[in-house]
C-alpha cells in the first residue's frame, strides 16, 4: 500500500492532519515523505495511506513534488534557505580597559558629557564608571590641558 | 491558636518533623486537578496543573503538546479523529 508516489496523511506529530506523498522507501519500518509537511524520514506507523497516487520518481526534489500538489488542489510550503551569519556577540563595557572605556562613557551620558568627553583625549588608560563618567573625567581632562 | 486564613480547607496539612524533634505542620496551597481528554477522560500529557493565575505567566508553548488538538484530546483520540477525517 505504502509505494512511491502514494499520498498519505499524517496521524502524528505537530503536522498530524497534513498531506503528504512518499519519495523513497527506506526500509520496512521508514519512508522518506514530503509535501504540505517538510522533508523528512517519517514512520509507517505514523501514515494513513489515501486512495490517491501520484507519478513521481524515486527521491523526486521538493520542486517537482509541489508541483504534482498543486495539480491537486494542495498547498506546499518552500522556505527559503538561510545564509550562514555570524552570531552576534555582545560587546561587553570593560572597567580596566582604556579606548572601551571611553566609548562606553561617550555612550551612558551622552548630553553633559557631549562637550568634554569631545574635548579628553582619546587613550586614557583610567578605571571609570560609565555612570559617573562625566565629572571625573572632565576634571582629569581640563588638568591635563 | 493557627491564623484565620490557614483553617480554610483550600490549604493541605503537611507534618514535617523538625531537626529538634518536634512535629510541626506546614500548610501547603493545593493545586488544581490536571486536564483530561475530552472524548476519552485520560489525563493529558504536557499541561501543568497550575492555577489560572501562574498559567499567565508562562509561555502559551509551555501549556500544550505542539500538535492539532494538544491539550485538548489525548495523543490516541486525536490521531482516531484525523483517521476518520482522512477516510470520509
Amino acid at each position: 500500500m505504502i509505494d512511491i508516489g502514494r499520498i498519505c496523511v499524517k496521524i502524528a506529530g505537530r503536522d498530524a492532519g497534513l498531506k503528504c506523498v512518499v519519495v523513497d522507501v527506506i526500509d520496512a519500518n521508514f519512508v522518506m515523505i514530503d509535501g504540505e509537511t517538510r522533508r523528512r524520514k517519517c514512520n509507517i506507523l505514523h501514515l494513513e495511506p489515501l486512495d490517491k497516487t501520484v507519478e513521481l520518481k524515486k527521491n523526486a526534489s521538493h520542486a517537482d513534488v509541489a508541483k504534482a500538489f498543486e495539480k491537486l488542489g494542495y498547498e506546499v510550503h518552500t522556505t527559503k534557505a538561510k545564509k550562514a551569519t555570524t552570531r552576534p556577540t555582545h560587546a561587553r563595557k570593560s572597567k580596566l580597559a582604556g579606548p572601551a572605556s571611553a566609548a562606553g562613557a561617550a555612550k551612558a551620558a551622552p548630553k553633559p558629557a557631549a562637550k568634554p568627553a569631545a574635548a579628553k583625549p582619546v587613550a586614557e588608560k583610567k578605571p571609570a564608571e560609565p555612570k559617573k563618567a562625566a565629572a571625573p573625567k572632565a576634571a582629569p581632562a581640563e588638568k591635563k590641558a | 491558636m493557627v491564623e484565620g486564613k490557614k483553617r480554610s480547607r483550600s490549604f493541605r496539612r503537611v507534618y514535617v518533623r523538625t531537626p529538634g524533634g518536634h512535629n510541626v505542620i506546614h500548610y501547603k496551597s493545593r493545586k488544581p486537578s490536571r486536564p483530561h481528554c475530552a472524548s476519552c477522560g485520560t489525563v493529558i500529557h504536557g499541561v501543568k496543573a497550575m492555577m489560572s493565575r501562574a498559567m499567565h505567566t508562562v509561555a502559551k508553548t509551555k501549556k500544550r503538546p505542539e500538535r492539532p488538538y494538544g491539550g485538548h484530546l489525548c495523543s490516541a483520540c486525536m490521531r482516531r479523529k484525523i483517521i476518520e477525517q482522512a477516510r470520509r
